[in-house]
């Protein structure tokens, strides 16, 4: 049974089609899968699968990236306040896009994987200024401040990341926050990341989910 | 002497010059150019134009723009908020459509020669043309019906109603921005533009499936191009690849130009073209920021050793960042000029 719905959904996200996958959803829940069993064994596994397609040069299209990411969210959002017990948080993100950088795409589908792996993740908006990443890090209690960037100014400029490091430094919480970024000019240039002084960076919204996971395990050992 | 024209017309036609067309696309360059802010130098048609010419002048490239920035689109459909910034490309602050009831709100102008946004481009152009006209080809930058919406909307906005979203709604959207695009186009051909950017990124298959491209990118791209026809089109998808769907753009849109994302193979995107127009390798130029001029050498003589046999190639830059050194500009276009002469490279 369990295998079924998995299958069919893994179709439904590939497919970008919504509206078959909350049907697959629905009526494996009235079939009598548990809500938990949908987040862990299906929608969780089905972002964990893109990841693993997109590192093996499957080439998943911005469209399928943001179907997962919406239909992930809205799964999670529709099954958690059935679950029997509240879920662990994994961590806590505060994410926005860099001063000046008015693209959101990105960042909402890396805001909706986050939510569906169980990441608390408050988003910050558009062109936010780098005191503010910091300061709502600190409010929140995030291990990670996410920064999203599509253009190039935006990403190396000096209110962009390399303005966050300098504030995170400067208040002594290089080990308690760390720094991923993300956007088009990270994949035009890998090394970019260290150029800004971001702890990690991910080639899009999906394996976001994977990278920001691991500095939350990194700031939580 | 050999005009940057005859390059592109030669490289169109199969034939040789002395060689290849390199087009260096030098937009807020401009304002360092002329010792002014990018908002001041936004602000004046003839700004851009004697800076485009003076860059033109000074590195010796092939072509000039008429484009300030992309969100002046944005401008002549009723954005009334543009971000400057002092190191890069302004954008769209505050976007026209916040509800799905400003679509039906938004009003694509009758005469958009006649509208204020347009003026200083058309200022732009008209100096562009009187100086340069048949001898440098003046590009243009129009953005296809299937991707305006994420200027007018947000990026992530216009995904969600394409994908999700009500489909009369988004029809009623792409009708609107359907229209604007012929209309512009026109005004941009009446006004002396040659080379007329079809700016897609919803044309390629990093964006959407190939399902999708088939089922609404073809057929909005063609209730775009018909009425008007593909004369001086060029074939663009951003950074995104499109060397799988150029086959189909070929057949169903009669576009001839291809300027491929610097992440398409130029070798593959040469074959599926097979002399049936002209193959445009384009530099990753992000790159070019950070790199020794060796590798920009290397770089530039890969790409020229891929797109220079059998013709029908120029050597393009994407849109260039402002942070590219002055002389990692001079390195990659002396390189272009010295492997792309013809008779030596081949």
């Amino acid at each position: 049974m369990l295998a079924q719905v998995i299958k069919a959904y893994n179709e439904a996200i590939f497919d970008t089609d919504r509206d078959r996958a909350l049907a697959v959803v629905r009526q494996a829940v009235d079939s009598g899968v548990s809500p938990e069993d949908i987040i862990f064994k299906v929608v969780i596994p089905a972002i964990e699968l893109m990841i693993k397609s997109i590192s093996e040069n499957f080439d998943a299209n911005l469209a399928q990236h943001f179907m997962t990411s919406q239909i992930a969210a809205e799964v999670t959002e529709q099954m958690i306040p059935r679950f029997k017990k509240s879920p662990e948080i994994v961590g806590r993100v505060v994410i926005g896009n860099a001063s000046g950088d008015f693209h959101g795409l990105g960042k909402r589908i890396v805001i909706g994987c986050l939510k569906a792996l169980m990441i608390d993740v408050t988003d910050l908006g558009l062109n936010v200024p780098p005191e503010r990443f910091v300061d709502e890090a600190i409010a929140h209690n995030a291990e990670v401040i996410g920064i999203s960037s599509m253009m190039v100014h935006t990403a190396r400029g000096e209110n962009g990341c390399l303005k966050v490091r300098q504030i995170l430094k400067g208040r002594n919480l290089e080990d308690t926050i760390k720094i991923a970024v993300g956007g088009a000019p990270y994949r035009f240039d890998h090394e970019l990341y260290k150029i800004v002084q971001a702890d990690a960076w991910a080639e899009n919204g999906i394996t976001a989910g994977k990278v920001i996971t691991d500095l939350i395990r990194e700031v939580r050992k | 002497m050999i005009t940057g024209m005859d390059r592109l017309v030669a490289a169109i036609n199969g034939k040789t010059s002395d060689r290849i067309p390199v087009f260096c696309n030098l937009l807020d360059q401009g304002a360092k150019e002329l010792g002014v802010s990018l908002k001041e130098y936004y602000l004046n048609g003839e700004h851009v134009a004697e800076a485009q010419l003076r860059m033109r002048e000074k590195y010796g490239y092939d072509n000039v723009w008429s484009l300030f920035y992309v969100g002046k689109e944005a401008e002549v459909l009723g954005c009334g908020k543009i971000a400057f910034a002092n190191d890069g490309p302004p954008n769209v602050e505050d976007f026209v459509i916040k509800t799905y009831d400003d679509i039906e709100k938004l009003q694509v102008p009758d005469d958009i020669s006649g509208h204020p946004a347009f003026q200083e481009p058309l200022k732009c152009l008209r100096i562009l043309k009187r100086e340069v006209g048949g001898k440098y080809p003046i590009c243009a930058y129009i953005t296809a019906s299937m991707t305006l919406p994420a200027i007018l909307m947000g990026m992530d906005r216009w995904m969600e109603l394409l994908l999700i979203g009500p489909a009369d709604v988004r029809d009623a959207l792409l009708t609107k921005c359907s229209d604007f695009f012929r209309k512009e186009i026109t005004a941009y051909r009446n006004a002396g533009a040659d080379v007329l950017v079809y700016s897609n990124p919803f044309g390629s298959t990093d964006f959407i499936s190939m399902k999708l491209f088939k089922e609404l990118s073809l057929p909005w791209m063609e209730r775009d191009l018909k009425p008007v026809g593909s004369q001086g089109v060029v074939y663009y998808c951003g950074s995104a690849r499109f060397n799988n769907v150029i086959e189909q753009v070929i057949e169903r849109l009669g576009i001839s130009v291809f300027y491929l994302s610097p992440m398409d193979d130029i070798v593959e995107g040469k074959k599926i073209i097979a002399g049936r127009g002209l193959c445009c390798g384009v530099i990753n130029d992000i790159k070019l920021i950070d790199w020794s001029k060796e590798d920009i050498r290397n770089e530039v003589r890969r790409m020229v050793d891929q797109g220079m046999p059998g013709g029908r190639f120029l050597f393009g830059t994407l849109v260039m960042p402002y942070a590219i050194p002055e002389e990692n500009i001079r390195a990659m276009l002396e390189a272009a000029y010295e492997f792309g002469r013809y008779g030596k490279a081949e």
